[in-house]
């Protein structure tokens, strides 16, 4: 019994354990990450996610509570503002808070979101930047300890004559830039002191579509392809 | 109620074109069997309101990625559902298990159509779960459907953690093998 896990150390049972939904956290998270990097993970991920809908009859349809509707609708489409786009904190907070509900099925985090905590050393925080109709997604790394952000690309394509420009968005404060970064490789940032000290759980990253070299003045002026709010992993 | 998987289907493509109408159908129309996955797994109904709500939201935002999705719509929602209940659990964990509040949900009969719809897949899975021993199958069941991860099949079993993680993945191995038939 003792040695048995190591010879089954399959990569494909590691997919089923995921899907299946028995794995810790940081372990589901961890296997998120290698699924969304890998074509033949992904792959397995279909197989056992379809085969294993054929459980799905065995959950007891059940009528939802009578104001659900109603709230889920209030949600989406109640009273949007409509400020100028990027005086509005609103909207960067509904992407924000849209991406994390994303950021869920990417990253298997959950959209609860507790009080901004300020992480202390050596404290891994990570964020799913997407948007509504945009392709690009993002995953953002932040480690504490070393004030590096890592940045991959998932999805997305260049733009020709046009950058992506990735900014920090914290609290009521203005988008800060952390510079022009490429959607067809890895990339990586370091924050300075000042920045590192405003990183916390609730700190939104985003991505702009923003003239080639970046946005003239250091304010965004594109539109917003993707942002998603930092998590603790 | 008509729920066949062209009708979800069609209601998804409306709802990925922004059809507030369409979403409100498709609401009406699966809500019910999304309710009892968040339900089943969440096991308290204030719960798995909330999580309705969430889950419906993603539905509007991610309408539009179902066609490239292998999956029965029906199949695709569920999906949805209990991935979000399960990221739910998984926020809360450590916490012992209300073994008794799972008791009280019943687990009533599936919908005829949408039995229909599944039903390849369930009789593919459901016969390949009866080649392993009882037990094995429960727990593979007590995962997906109740949202069970290894700690706490490892109690409900009474093993230690580590047989319980040896007897699943052996059986994932050997379901893996009864489904690729």
């Amino acid at each position: 019994m003792s040695t048995e896990p190591e010879i089954m150390d399959g990569d494909d049972i590691s997919v089923a354990e995921y899907v299946l939904g028995v794995l810790d956290r940081n372990q589901h998270v961890q296997m998120a990450a290698r699924i969304a990097a890998d074509p033949v993970l992904q792959a397995e991920q279909v197989f056992w996610e379809s085969r294993l809908s054929g459980l799905d009859t065995q959950f007891a349809e059940t009528p939802a509570p009578a104001a659900t509707l109603s709230r889920i609708e209030k949600r989406l489409f109640g009273a949007p503002e409509r400020v100028s786009i990027w005086q509005s904190l609103a909207l960067w907070r509904g992407i924000a808070l849209g991406s994390v509900a994303a950021a869920a099925m990417v990253l298997g985090l959950t959209v609860m979101r507790p009080a901004p905590v300020t992480p202390g050393p050596g404290v891994q925080l990570a964020a799913s930047l997407q948007a509504d109709d945009s392709n690009v997604k993002f995953l953002a790394l932040y480690d504490s300890s070393t004030g590096n952000v890592k940045l991959a690309a998932l999805s997305g394509e260049a733009v020709p004559d046009r950058d992506f420009e990735l900014w920090i968005i914290e609290g009521d404060a203005a988008p800060v830039s952390l510079g022009v970064v490429p959607v067809d490789a890895p990339s990586a940032v370091t924050l300075t002191d000042a920045q590192r000290q405003t990183i916390n759980t609730g700190t939104v990253f985003a991505v702009t579509l923003e003239p080639k070299g970046g946005a003239p003045e250091g304010k965004p002026t594109g539109p917003v392809v993707a942002a998603g709010a930092v998590s603790v992993i | 109620m008509q729920n066949t998987a062209s009708d979800i289907t069609d209601l998804l493509a409306r709802v990925a074109l922004r059809d507030r109408a369409a979403f409100s159908l498709l609401y009406q129309r699966t809500s019910a069997k999304l309710f009892g996955v968040a339900l089943r797994i969440l096991k308290d109904r204030t719960d798995a309101e909330e999580a309705l709500q969430e889950v419906y939201v993603k539905i509007w935002q991610r309408a539009d990625r179902y066609q490239q999705s292998a999956f029965s719509p029906i199949s695709w929602l569920v999906a949805i559902a209990r991935n979000h209940a399960l990221d739910i659990l998984r926020a809360r964990r450590p916490m012992a298990d209300d073994i008794d509040a799972a008791l009280d949900i019943a687990d009533g009969l599936p919908n005829p159509e949408q039995a229909t719809v599944a039903n390849a897949e369930r009789g593919q899975i459901d016969g390949c779960l009866d080649q392993l021993e009882a037990d094995k199958a429960e727990a593979v069941r007590g995962a997906y459907l109740d949202g069970y991860a290894y700690q706490e099949l490892a109690e409900r079993f009474d093993v230690p953690l580590n047989t319980m993680r040896t007897w699943l993945r052996r059986s994932l191995l050997k379901l893996k093998e009864c489904l690729s038939a």
